[in-house]
């Protein structure tokens, strides 16, 4: 019979050619004048910043006055930071940066009608964007210093104070967060599978009690559950449970009601055609499932099920309701006990930090793989030959 | 409501292979068909035409019980299917369908496509389900294909794959719902080319069809379906020569 042939040379890839066109002196301007106002701003504030704390410097009067005194641990680096900011230097710097910002606005939005190539365009609006960024954070920042920039910096930025709580007992919570979210995220993975195929039979009686699952669970505070959870097994069941695992057991349950959730959309977003292919073939409902919906719904479901796990990450510092034992904690828990032992809460700065650390990679991780996926099927399949 | 022509009575020794019998369909309160006998001797095409929303892939589609009849039976290989207690996966098994969108499992191979019923329904170990996959893909011409994906193939020769997927199983009836219907001109002649052979060789079929030249050449039996019923049956040559009834002959005048 006639074979039609698929063209099989190789796609050539080539980058399209730049069709932005030239820049001009004026658009160029205006971006440069953009530029300059939040290198002005951010730059120069950092540097002095940076400039005071690492420069031999001692207390200063001014600091003294402000109750930063010798015997707080710490009290030097928060009043070299205060007094950056307040420094006359610091006030060219926001004053520079504004005035920048206001040209680089008011020049790049008028401009950017006239400019006749794309490049000019978007390096004239870029420059107004840029300027309005300026201004904005120069304006945050002379507020700020006008407040009570050294308790706050005291109490949130002194990061003296963590030294002995740093680094083992740090990373030690860093862990635990992920033992937590890693444990309730792979039971909830296998509680919503369960619950995902009950809640798309078609009988009300195998999907009621999956739903009222699902509701109770998404329908309450996770805060509630941790708490309720514990005393139902402490004084329900009259068993003693480690605090440690009955929260690993609530965020497995709580997890799993918004897992099923994500798997049912998986498996209703399979074209229809592919059960009725299956079914055809003399497969049974499981077996069309295992062999031909399931596998194609795990591909779809990967990007928002670490999303649920980047929010786990998160949701883990409420244990901190359930009490820890030292070796147990988290890093919530980690900051609240550092918080009480010193009044400083500087831990929970350090805290979201640590949070940053964990969850920052795993978003640029999720959105890497959606993009994979997205960008086709093929890729999905694995089709390399 | 209309009349239709009998066909000639089988002879008495020659038990139909399907029979559906009275069949009535609704979705909802949408009375999609309404009372469609059919009776299929082996080795026999029956092609399916009529206008689009007369109920034509729902009449396929009872046939297999991916659509249950509402009322009515459908009598395969002398056993009643819509019988709950039939067991339709053992059925299936004998009766394999072809879609107009392939339905081919994206995430196999085309040679896995074909050995995944083979191994897990009909319990063939991997060389035999192998060996007649790659049998199957030869006798549709796609033997050079066996390891590409179905993003890799065209819409022909994915269709391909998926008749050479439902041929594996040794079904005893084939039914094709508008097969070409997704596919790029220049791709409709070589599956009905595929489907041509198989009607030459001998299978029984019922073929929904948009292509009236094959339904002319190809068809033992022809059914306009039109409204939810069977407006009229007869041979092919005929039928398109002198149709009985308006409804098909405006049918014709707007399709041929």
């Amino acid at each position: 019979m006639a074979e039609v042939t698929l063209d099989t040379r190789p796609l050539v890839r080539e980058a399209p050619p730049d069709t932005r066109g030239p820049s001009s002196p004026q658009s160029l301007t205006a971006l440069w004048l953009g530029i300059g106002s939040i290198a002005a701003v951010l730059g120069g504030t950092i540097a002095l910043i940076l400039n005071y704390e690492l420069s031999p410097r001692v207390l200063t009067p001014s600091c003294i006055d402000l109750q930063l005194t010798r015997e707080i641990r710490g009290a030097l680096g928060v009043c070299n930071f205060v007094e950056a900011l307040r420094s006359s230097a610091e006030t060219a710097v926001l004053l520079i940066g504004i005035a920048l910002g206001v040209v680089a606005m008011t020049f790049g939005w008028s401009i950017r009608g006239r400019m006749d190539t794309l490049r000019r365009r978007e390096q004239a609006i870029t420059g107004a964007i840029l300027g309005l960024q300026g201004v904005f954070i120069a304006l945050v920042i002379l507020a700020f210093r006008e407040g009570r920039p050294d308790l706050f910096a005291k109490n949130f930025l002194n990061f003296a104070v963590i030294g002995p709580y740093f680094p083992g007992p740090f990373f030690s919570a860093i862990k635990n967060t992920i033992v937590l979210a890693f444990v309730g995220e792979a039971g909830g993975i296998v509680i919503g599978m369960v619950l995902a195929v009950l809640s798309l039979s078609t009988r009300s009686a195998a999907r009621a009690p999956a739903r009222a699952y699902i509701n109770l669970f998404r329908g309450t505070p996770l805060i509630w559950q941790l708490a309720t959870g514990y005393f139902v097994l402490l004084l329900g069941f009259d068993i003693r449970p480690s605090t440690f695992l009955v929260a690993m057991g609530i965020f497995a349950l709580n997890t799993g009601a918004y897992a099923a959730e994500v798997f049912r959309a998986g498996i209703q977003s399979i074209e229809r055609g592919q059960i009725e292919a299956a079914r055809s073939l003399g497969m049974t409902y499981l077996q069309a499932m295992r062999f031909a919906i399931v596998p194609q719904a795990i591909r779809r479901v990967i990007p928002p099920l670490m999303n649920e796990f980047v929010i786990l990450i998160k949701d883990t510092a409420l244990v901190v309701v359930l009490g820890l034992t030292t070796s147990q904690q988290e890093l919530f828990a980690w900051a609240r006990a550092g918080q009480s032992d010193t009044f400083n809460a500087t831990f929970f700065t350090a805290a979201a930090l640590g949070y940053l650390v964990v969850t920052l990679p795993l978003i640029r991780l999720v959105n890497a793989v959606e993009r994979r996926l997205r960008s086709g099927l093929v890729g999905i399949a694995g089709a390399t030959p | 409501m209309s009349e239709i022509r009998s066909a000639p009575m089988p002879p008495p020794d020659e038990e139909p292979l399907i029979r559906m019998d009275g069949v009535h369909k609704w979705f909802g309160d949408n009375h999609v068909l309404r009372g469609i006998d059919v009776s299929l001797e082996p080795g026999e095409v029956e092609v399916i035409v009529g206008p689009s929303g007369g109920g034509k892939s729902t009449l396929l589609r009872c046939a297999n019980l991916l659509e249950r009849p509402t009322l009515g039976k459908v009598w395969f290989m002398n056993e009643d299917i819509t019988d709950i207690r039939c067991d339709l996966d053992a059925v299936r098994t004998k009766m394999g369908m072809v879609f107009q969108q392939f339905n081919l499992f994206p995430h196999m191979t085309a040679l896995s496509n074909i050995t995944v019923a083979l191994e897990k329904v009909l319990r063939l170990n991997d060389a035999e389900a192998r060996d007649r996959a790659m049998e199957q893909l030869q006798h549709v011409g796609l033997e050079h294909k066996a390891d590409s994906y179905p993003g890799q193939l065209s819409g022909g020769q994915q269709q391909r794959v998926a008749i050479a997927r439902a041929l594996a199983m040794t079904p005893r009836l084939m039914l094709f719902d508008e097969v070409t219907s997704a596919l790029d001109p220049e791709l409709v002649g070589e599956v009905l080319g595929v489907m041509r052979q198989l009607a030459e060789e001998g299978m029984t079929m019922m073929v929904v069809t948009h292509e009236m030249g094959f339904a002319r050449e190809v068809g033992t039996w022809m059914v306009f379906v039109d409204g939810g019923v069977i407006a009229e049956r007869g041979r092919p040559k005929e039928m398109f020569a002198n149709p009985q009834t308006d409804r098909l002959r405006q049918f014709l005048s707007k399709v041929l």
